[in-house]
């Protein structure tokens, strides 16, 4: 079953564009990854999912239900945690939180300390004396006190240390086991390969690619960098390397295919320096522009 | 419930600063009458000597003065001009505050509908402005009816209510301003210019003596003379401020039914 349906999805504001033609969805029970730069339209499509950007054309569906005509409805079952999280200055964190349960019409009482203490998180401080990365602790409670079904997530980490971004990775992990759906938007790879099993890329307002991360994962392109003699270049250029460039004694070009045989080529010169990364999320999308081009 | 319970926990602190200032202002100056009353005389032969703008600009019933009633009429214009200025900062911020703060994302994900949280919000601000009202009318009444035996009550309360009724209009429009502006960032740079462009209006149209001019602003829809005089209000203007009124509210369930709320 599918929690979120999305069809033709468009939402354009006169001259700039917003996204697209946007279409996908996210089945039960799975951590579905919406990746893309700063820009490209993640935010624009959670926004209108969640009803606070009306459509221009196409519509979703989540739960089965059309997520204009009954958002309230759906509201109930969503827990929502935006990249830049907002809340009342002059409210006690508690206050907060309970203000926001009061609106599901159950006892999150027990809930919020649960989570508080997992988070590590003061209930009793002032939002306005809370740093950003405490802010977003709040954040994290506020979306999950009423055991959602689905939980949206618009690039979360922002601000978290990486501690606290694996123990909240792991609370999303233990939500998930428990039934929760989640959409994870992100510009952090690493982060959706490390918990997503499905992908969705979108590049200026359109979904580019659609797939499984185990597929994603195995044509995974490495970049590496190799500071070596000039004339050793050569020996690099091998069926799955492209985007070859030069610059100051230093060959960087992408590669696909088995490691082990651009190992045993490297093996064969004298290196001085090497650098194997996985290359930014805008080298893929470099790639996959230049495909469709 | 909710959100009307947090508009009021909210606006709690404002409110009664603002509510106090008012009752303050307004009763001292009737406490002033009392000091002056068997001097009034005196007091109306200077004000004859102003030239006969700056009377109309400054608001004065001449003739009036010598009840305690028509003295406060001309303090009670400025109690308006502050109370037009609290309920435009109510109105502005119910809605403005939270898309300005982005608090909206929260609110807006939350499962209520929006006309529901907006009928909240705007019945707040009605109780609000209703708390002031009672309290400045229950501070100033007994310190009017106290200056002497003749007090007419009813012309005092007719004269007294008009402060609701501006700030209902003021506040339905700053409602309206307050969701279809793009981002608020203080609501006070916005209610303040605002009101006091209408006060500048309606103080221009007295100068002028252009009876035109009083539609456009609020602020002469309640005419001091003709309350003090009748001790009730223009039939025409009644209905223009309740029309008013209503089809600023009635706008703001539309704007914010289409509002896109956009990430910072």
């Amino acid at each position: 079953m599918n929690v979120i349906e999305i069809h033709n999805l468009t939402k354009s504001y006169g001259k700039a564009r917003g996204i697209i033609d946007v279409s996908f969805d996210v089945e039960e029970g799975e951590i579905f990854g919406f990746i893309g730069p700063n820009g490209a339209g993640k935010s624009t499509t959670i926004r209108t999912l969640l009803s606070l950007i009306r459509p221009t054309s196409g519509s979703a569906t989540i739960f089965g239900k059309d997520c204009v005509a009954e958002a309230p409805a759906i509201a109930r079952e969503i827990g929502y945690l935006p990249s830049e999280v907002f809340y009342y200055d002059k409210m006690k964190v508690i206050d907060l939180l309970r203000y926001s349960a009061s609106f599901y019409g159950k006892d999150c009482t027990k809930r919020i300390k649960e989570l508080a203490e997992y988070m590590d998180l003061d209930l009793k401080r002032r939002i306005d004396d809370l740093s950003y990365g405490n802010r977003k602790k709040v954040g994290i409670v506020q979306g999950l006190l009423h055991e959602p079904k689905l939980i949206i997530l618009d690039e979360p980490t922002g601000g978290l240390d990486p501690l606290m971004q694996q123990k909240f990775f792991e609370l999303l992990r233990q939500e998930n086991a428990k039934g929760a759906t989640i959409l994870l938007s992100s510009h952090v790879l690493d982060e959706v390969q490390r918990l997503c099993s499905r992908v969705a890329i979108i590049k200026e307002g359109r979904i580019i690619k659609l797939e499984k991360m185990s597929d994603l994962t195995r044509d995974n392109y490495k970049k590496v960098s190799v500071e070596c003699d000039a004339t050793a270049d050569a020996r690099f250029v091998i069926d799955g390397v492209s985007s070859v460039e030069r610059k100051d004694g230093t060959v960087t070009f992408l590669f696909k295919g088995d490691v082990n045989v651009m190992v045993r080529r490297l093996a064969e010169v004298q290196v001085k320096n090497l650098w194997i990364e996985e290359p930014t999320l805008e080298e893929i999308f470099l790639h996959y522009y230049q495909k469709e081009a | 419930m909710n959100v009307f319970l947090q508009e009021l926990r909210t606006q709690r602190k404002s409110t009664l600063i603002w509510t106090l200032s008012l009752a303050a202002f307004g009763s001292l100056y009737i406490l002033f009458f009392g000091a002056i009353k068997n001097d009034i005389q005196v007091f109306e032969d200077v004000l004859k000597n102003f030239p006969p703008v700056a009377q109309a600009a400054l608001g004065f019933v001449l003739g009036a003065l010598r009840t305690v009633t028509g003295f406060y009429a001309f303090a009670f214009n400025y109690v308006v001009l502050c109370g037009a200025v609290q309920a435009a900062n109510l109105g502005v911020g119910a809605i403005g505050r939270e898309i300005g703060g982005s608090t909206a994302d929260f609110l807006l994900t939350k499962p209520v509908a929006r006309w529901n949280i907006l009928a909240q919000k705007a019945l707040a601000v009605l109780a609000l402005l209703v708390s002031t009202n009672v309290v400045v009318l229950a501070v100033t009444l007994p310190a009017a009816a106290a200056q002497g035996p003749d007090f007419d009550v009813a012309q005092f309360v007719a004269l007294s209510a008009t402060l609701f009724f501006v700030q209902v209009v003021f506040a339905a429009l700053g409602l309206l301003y307050g969701i279809v502006a793009r981002k608020i960032k203080s609501v006070v740079a916005v209610s303040l210019p605002g009101v006091f462009a209408f006060f500048v209006v309606g103080m221009l149209g007295s100068i002028i003596g252009e009876d035109t001019i009083r539609y456009f602003t609020p602020f002469k829809w309640f005419d001091t003379a003709y309350i003090l005089k009748n001790s009730a209000y223009e039939t025409t203007f009644c209905l223009l401020a309740v029309a008013v009124a209503v089809a600023a509210v009635a706008a703001s369930f539309v704007a914010l039914a289409k509002k896109d709320v956009q990430a910072l």
